[in-house]
C-alpha cells in the first residue's frame, strides 16, 4: 500500500508542481502593482489597474496615463498584493526542467521552467516559442537580479502568450532603455523600467518600488471598465425647477418688497 | 402617452404640461366667458381627420400618430361646440401640447448621435479653452485618465425640451406679443446645447461629479444656472422692441 502511494506520488507530483501557473483575478487586471512606491516620469501609459500596497505613494500620474483604476493601499491592491505572493511562490516552487546561462539573448526556447541561481540578464533578443499551444508556459526561475540591455526584446512566436510568460525574479528587475519585453515580472523587491521601454505584461513588485520613465506597459487582457455616462436630470425635475424659477421671478416685487422696505 | 412621461426621464416634463395647459385656460378665463359660441361644420372636417389618423396609428404607424389625432380630434371638437373664436383662443394651449407629444422615433434616433458628438465636441473644446488637457474619441472624453461617456441619456435633449417649455412659458407670463415667444423659443435651443456641453465638460473635469448624487445635483445647478441668460435675453428683446416703438 505505502509502495503504490509512493508510485502515485512520484508520478503525479511533477505534474502537481509544474501545473499552470495563473495569476489570480485581481492581480491580473493589474499593469503595475508596487509594494511600497510606484513612480513615473513622463507620458507612461499603463493599460491595466495600478495600485501600490502595503506602501502608498503613487506620483506621476499624470502626466502618466492609467486606462484602469489607481489603488492606493486600498483593499484592491491589498489582495492583489497577496495574489501576487501566492503566484510569486508557485512560480519559485515549480520544477525547474532546464537551466539557462546568465544572458540569454540569442537563444530560442520551448515552454518549461528555467533556473538561474544567480543573474539574469538579456543582449539582443530571446525567443520564446509556443509551439502552437497557446497555454504553454514559461518560467524563470532567477535567483536574483533580471538585467535587460538598451533595445532589447523578447519575441514571442508560435502562439506563445505574454500573459503565460513569468519572470520570478528573486531581487530587483531593471529593463533597459527602449528594451521591448514581454511577461509577467513577479520581483520580490524592485522593478525599474529605463525610458522609453515597453511591457507586454505586468510589472507586480511584492516589497519594492517600480519605477517608470515614458513607458508603455500592457496588461495582456485587460479590458478597462466602461467609463461612466453622464446623464441629466429628469426633465420632469428640470422642468419643475424652471416653473419655480420662473415664479419667484414673476413675484420678485413682491418677494423682495420687506427688505426694500428695511 | 402617460406611461412614457412615467417610465421615460426624456419625456417627463410631460406630466406637467397638462397641468400648464389647465393654467393657460384658467388664466384666460374671462376671456372665455366674453366669446360667443359659433359652432362650424369644418370640426367635423378635423373629427374625421382625427378618426383616420387614430385608425392608422392603432394599424402601426405607431404612438405619435395616435396623440396627435387626440390633439385633431379636440380641435375638431372645439370648432364643432365652439367655432374658430374657441379654437384660437386655444392656439397657445396646443402649441404647448406639442411638449406632451410623445417621442418621434424616426426623428429622435436621427437627432440623438449628433446631439452626443455635439455635447462632446463641445465639452472638449471648453475644457481645450479652459487649459485643461482633453483626448475626445467619439462620444468619450479622456481627462488627464479620467474618462466619461456621452451616452444617449446625456444628449441634451432633456436640457432642450425643459428650456424650450420654460421659455413658451416664461414668453407668456412675461410677454404677451407671439415674436418674443418664438424669439426665446429659438434663444433656448443654443443655450440648452450649451448648458449641456458645460455639465458634461464638468464632469470630465471634476471626477466626483461624474456619477450618482453630486452629478445629478451639479446638472440640476447648471440647468439653474442657464435660466439666467434666458430672462436677460428677455428683457434685451423687451428694450429693444420698446426702443423701436418709440422711435416710430
Amino acid at each position: 500500500m505505502n509502495k503504490a502511494a509512493a508510485l502515485f506520488l512520484g508520478l503525479t507530483l511533477p505534474f502537481c508542481l509544474n501545473a499552470q501557473i495563473s495569476l489570480g483575478p485581481t492581480v491580473a487586471t493589474f499593469g503595475v502593482l508596487g509594494g511600497s512606491t510606484v513612480t513615473n516620469t513622463g507620458s507612461s501609459v499603463v493599460a491595466g489597474n495600478l495600485g501600490v500596497s502595503p506602501g502608498s505613494a503613487i506620483t506621476g500620474f499624470p502626466p502618466g496615463t492609467v486606462t484602469g483604476s489607481i489603488n492606493s493601499a486600498n483593499s484592491l491592491a491589498a489582495t492583489a498584493q497577496g495574489e501576487l505572493t501566492t503566484a510569486y511562490n508557485l512560480a519559485a516552487g515549480a520544477m525547474s526542467t532546464s537551466g539557462v546561462p546568465a544572458n540569454i539573448g540569442g537563444l530560442t526556447l520551448t515552454p518549461g521552467v528555467y533556473t538561474v541561481a544567480s543573474s539574469l540578464g538579456l543582449t539582443g533578443t530571446v525567443t520564446l516559442d509556443g509551439q502552437g499551444n497557446p497555454n504553454s508556459q514559461f518560467i524563470f526561475q532567477i535567483g536574483s537580479t533580471l538585467t535587460t540591455a538598451s533595445g532589447s526584446s523578447v519575441l514571442l512566436i508560435n502562439n506563445a502568450q505574454a500573459s503565460h510568460v513569468f519572470w520570478q525574479v528573486g531581487t530587483s528587475a531593471t529593463l533597459g532603455t527602449t528594451s521591448s519585453f514581454a511577461g509577467n515580472i513577479l520581483a520580490l523587491s524592485s522593478i525599474t523600467v529605463t525610458t522609453g521601454a515597453t511591457l507586454q505584461g505586468r510589472a507586480l513588485a511584492r516589497n519594492g518600488a517600480v519605477t517608470l520613465d515614458t513607458n508603455t506597459v500592457n496588461a495582456p487582457g485587460f479590458s478597462p471598465p466602461p467609463p461612466p455616462i453622464t446623464p441629466a436630470p429628469s426633465s420632469l425635475i428640470l422642468i419643475t425647477t424652471a416653473l419655480m424659477c420662473l415664479g419667484m421671478y414673476q413675484m420678485r416685487d413682491r418677494l423682495l418688497r420687506p427688505f426694500r422696505r428695511g | 402617452m402617460f406611461e412614457q412621461w412615467w417610465n421615460e426621464e426624456d419625456m417627463s416634463h410631460g406630466l406637467v404640461v397638462p397641468i400648464l395647459i389647465f393654467w393657460v385656460i384658467w388664466r384666460e378665463r374671462d376671456r372665455w366667458r366674453a366669446l360667443r359660441s359659433q359652432p362650424s361644420a369644418w370640426g367635423f372636417g378635423l373629427l374625421a381627420a382625427g378618426a383616420g389618423l387614430h385608425f392608422a396609428g392603432v394599424l402601426g404607424v405607431g404612438l405619435f400618430a395616435g396623440s396627435v389625432a387626440l390633439m385633431i380630434s379636440i380641435a375638431g371638437a372645439v370648432l364643432c361646440l365652439g367655432g374658430f373664436p374657441f379654437l384660437r383662443m386655444l392656439a397657445f394651449p396646443f402649441a404647448l401640447a406639442a411638449f406632451m407629444l410623445p417621442k418621434l422615433a424616426f426623428v429622435y434616433n436621427q437627432v440623438t448621435l449628433p446631439l452626443q458628438l455635439l455635447a462632446s465636441r463641445i465639452a472638449a473644446g471648453l475644457l481645450t479653452l479652459a487649459r485643461i488637457g482633453v483626448i475626445r474619441e467619439g462620444n468619450i472624453l479622456d481627462v488627464g485618465g479620467h474618462r466619461v461617456d456621452v451616452a444617449e441619456a446625456c444628449n441634451g435633449i432633456r436640457y432642450l425640451f425643459a428650456l424650450g417649455l420654460m421659455a413658451v412659458i416664461f414668453a407668456y407670463v412675461a410677454d404677451s406679443k407671439p415674436w418674443m415667444r418664438w424669439a426665446l423659443l429659438a434663444a433656448a435651443v443654443p443655450i440648452a446645447i450649451l448648458a449641456n456641453a458645460v455639465r458634461v465638460a464638468v464632469a470630465g473635469w471634476l471626477p466626483f461629479l461624474d456619477s450618482g448624487f453630486p452629478h445629478a445635483v451639479s446638472g440640476w445647478l447648471i440647468f439653474t444656472l442657464c435660466l439666467a441668460p434666458l430672462i436677460l435675453l428677455r428683457e434685451l428683446f423687451n428694450k429693444v422692441y420698446v426702443s423701436c416703438q418709440s422711435r416710430a
